[in-house]
């Protein structure tokens, strides 16, 4: 059970329309991924990884072929099931952190939570233990005008993670980050694989964060290079 | 923080957004409540049970030409009629005013004290006026606009008739729809009019307002043929008929009322959409983490609801108490009495603010729920 993958893509497409012209993103992917592993995709722009990691994480629906997550096809859920299931897990990190400017760090993190049962205390609890695990516990009353970019991004993988899901998704998480600050990230990420027993799949394009990974992946035009 | 305060937060994330919205719907609110109150107080005349008790009768060729003190004995004999006396309008001038905003009226006094239906001697004797032919009965508002007491003498320069009546004030009134005439001795007419021959009109009291039109219908039938024709009918509809001298106010309100609620919805509308498409990555965001539709359109919803209610808050209120402060009589001359912002027409101005709340986010919200998140995530801020 514990090597079932955790994520199976079979036979993949994605087309998207634009105009009287069809764009072929994805052109049959097939690709299993186990649990515990931090897979980084790589590829040209334009070569469909953004794509894939939206139809990994629920976010967008495949033309044909299947996404399976711990054994749930994610296009055959409804918006809501699908809106539930992305809340219970996904954690979803992006380039540009994408935190809500009016609230604090803490109340960002506390934003996915709002839509469980839990307890005001407990949610308490739960965003920072989050808060400390990417360093944060210091900051975490500071709005994100008043955060630098890597604390933003820690930040928002806080948010990813407080529901404690098994897939966090990152799209180019480093790419507008210093070295420094992107190091830690990539540090916190691989931690989250290697000792929170998460499914880290990050979209990049900078081989030393690829290399924090346990494998990489590359696209060419839509499909997987051998 | 819980979702009411996320709310709070995403609505008040503009300062100027914020102050545009809140103060045009306050605006709106106001100028609409004032125009309804205003329209109210033209087309819905001051109205009293006993508006409907009493009947004018005037001389049918027009209000100006007299009626033959005669008519007296004849309309006393018709049945149903309780009380009635001479009632003449003196439109004279006070204190050397150029315009004087109360009328004064030449009565009989013994018979003018069954007339006073819902009016109380408010101070001064009644009798006392009886007696002294050369005294009057006074409205309580014009004794406090010229700040008069009982046993004060008010000085009027007729322009209609040739006698500047010099009065001491021997009681006050209150409690009628219009506490501001001045009434007096119809005798001081009388001597300067061939000795009491005619009136300006019939003023009277009917037993009930069931037999008010039998009563007008016998008084037109009485004098029908004779000499000085007239036109009988009650109160409420002489005041109708004035009323309708002030043209067509109902429609103007209501015109300008749908001019202001049309704006109001254009500012609020644009102001909305505007503020969620500044937004839309966000809420992208927010689908993202597993908010569905039907809690983000609640988001919205709840914003734009929540700005116009205070805006209504502040106009609707503000309204109610810039009206209920001023005293709009004075100013207007005693055109305007009561001005009233009723609990329905601030009901009528919420109402119409809370379903602007609700169309203007309508359309975001449709926006945002076609929007597919991985579309809204590509959008750049
Ligand atoms: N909504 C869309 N409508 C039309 N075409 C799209 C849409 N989304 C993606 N595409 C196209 O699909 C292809 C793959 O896009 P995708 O965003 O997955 O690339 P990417 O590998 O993430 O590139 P990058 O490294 O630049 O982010 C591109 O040719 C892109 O133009
Ligand atoms: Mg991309």
């Amino acid at each position: 059970m514990a090597n079932d993958p955790i994520v199976q893509v079979r036979d993949l497409r994605k087309v998207f329309r634009q105009g009287d012209l069809d764009v072929i993103a994805l052109n049959g992917v097939s690709v299993d991924i186990a649990p515990c592993e931090f897979v980084a995709l790589m590829g040209p722009s334009g070569s469909g990884k953004s794509t894939l990691l939206h139809l990994i994480a629920g976010i967008d629906r495949p033309t044909s072929g299947t996404v399976l997550v711990q054994g749930i096809n994610v296009a055959e859920l409804n918006e809501s099931q699908l809106a539930d299931w992305r809340n219970q897990n996904v954690g979803f990190v992006f380039q540009t952190f994408n935190l809500i400017p009016v609230l604090t760090g803490f109340e960002n993190v506390e934003l996915p939570l709002l839509l469980t049962q839990l307890k005001r205390s407990e949610r308490r609890r739960q965003v920072e233990t989050a808060l400390e695990l990417v360093g944060l516990s210091d900051r975490m009353h500071h709005r994100p005008d008043q955060l630098s970019g890597g604390q933003q991004q820690r930040v928002a993988i806080a948010r990813a993670l407080v529901t404690d899901p098994a897939l966090i998704v990152a799209d180019e998480p480093t790419g507008n980050l210093d070295a420094k600050s992107a190091a830690d990230v990539m540090l916190i990420l691989q931690a989250l694989a290697r000792s929170s027993g998460k499914t880290v799949i990050m979209v990049t394009h900078d081989p030393k964060a690829a290399a924090y990974g346990t494998r990489s992946l590359h696209l060419e035009k839509g499909e997987i290079a051998a | 923080m819980n979702v009411l305060s996320f709310i709070a937060k995403n609505a008040l994330r503009n300062g100027r957004r914020v102050t545009l919205t809140v103060s045009s719907v306050a605006v709106s609110c106001a100028l609409l409540v004032t125009l309804q109150t205003l329209q109210r107080e033209l087309t819905i005349p001051p109205e009293s049970e006993g508006a409907s008790l009493r009947v004018i009768v005037r001389n049918k060729v027009s209000l100006m030409q007299p009626l033959p003190a005669r008519q007296l004995s004849v309309i006393e004999r018709i049945p149903g009629v309780v009380a009635v006396s001479p009632f003449t309008f003196f439109g004279g001038t006070y204190a050397g005013e150029t315009v004087t905003s109360f009328a004064q009226f030449a009565i009989d006094p013994e018979r003018f004290r069954g007339l006073l239906v819902e009016g109380r001697i408010a101070s001064g004797d009644y009798d006392d006026f009886v007696r002294d032919r050369t005294s009057c009965l006074v409205g309580a508002d014009t004794m406090t606009r010229y700040k008069l007491k009982v046993g004060d003498r008010m000085k009027f320069t007729g322009t209609f008739y040739p006698i500047d009546p010099d009065l001491r004030i021997a009681a006050v009134f209150a409690g009628t729809v219009d506490d501001r005439g001045v009434f007096f001795n119809h005798k001081l007419l009388d001597d300067v009019t061939g000795g009491g021959s005619t009136v300006g009109t019939w003023y009277l009291r009917v037993a009930s307002a069931k037999v008010a039109p039998d009563v007008i219908t016998a008084i037109n039938a009485a004098f029908a043929n004779s000499s000085a024709e007239v036109r009988a009918e009650t109160e409420r509809a002489f005041q109708m008929s004035f009323m309708a001298m002030l043209g067509d106010v109902k429609s103007l309100t209501l015109s300008i009322s749908a001019v202001v609620v049309f704006t109001l919805m254009l500012v609020s509308v644009s102001t909305m959409s505007m503020s969620i498409r500044e937004r839309f990555r966000e809420l992208a965001v927010l689908k993202a983490l597993g908010f569905r539709r039907r809690e983000i359109f609640s988001f919205i919803l709840a914003e734009s609801f929540g700005l116009a209610f205070v805006g209504a808050v502040f106009g609707i209120g503000g309204t109610w108490l810039f009206w209920s402060h001023i005293n709009l009589q004075k100013l207007s001359n005693g055109f305007l009495i009561y001005f009233e912002v009723t609990p329905r027409i601030m009901a009528m101005g919420g109402t119409v603010a809370a379903v602007l709340g609700i169309l203007s986010a309508i359309a975001p919200a449709i926006a945002v729920a076609r929007m597919s998140v991985a579309d809204g995530l590509r959008t750049l801020d």
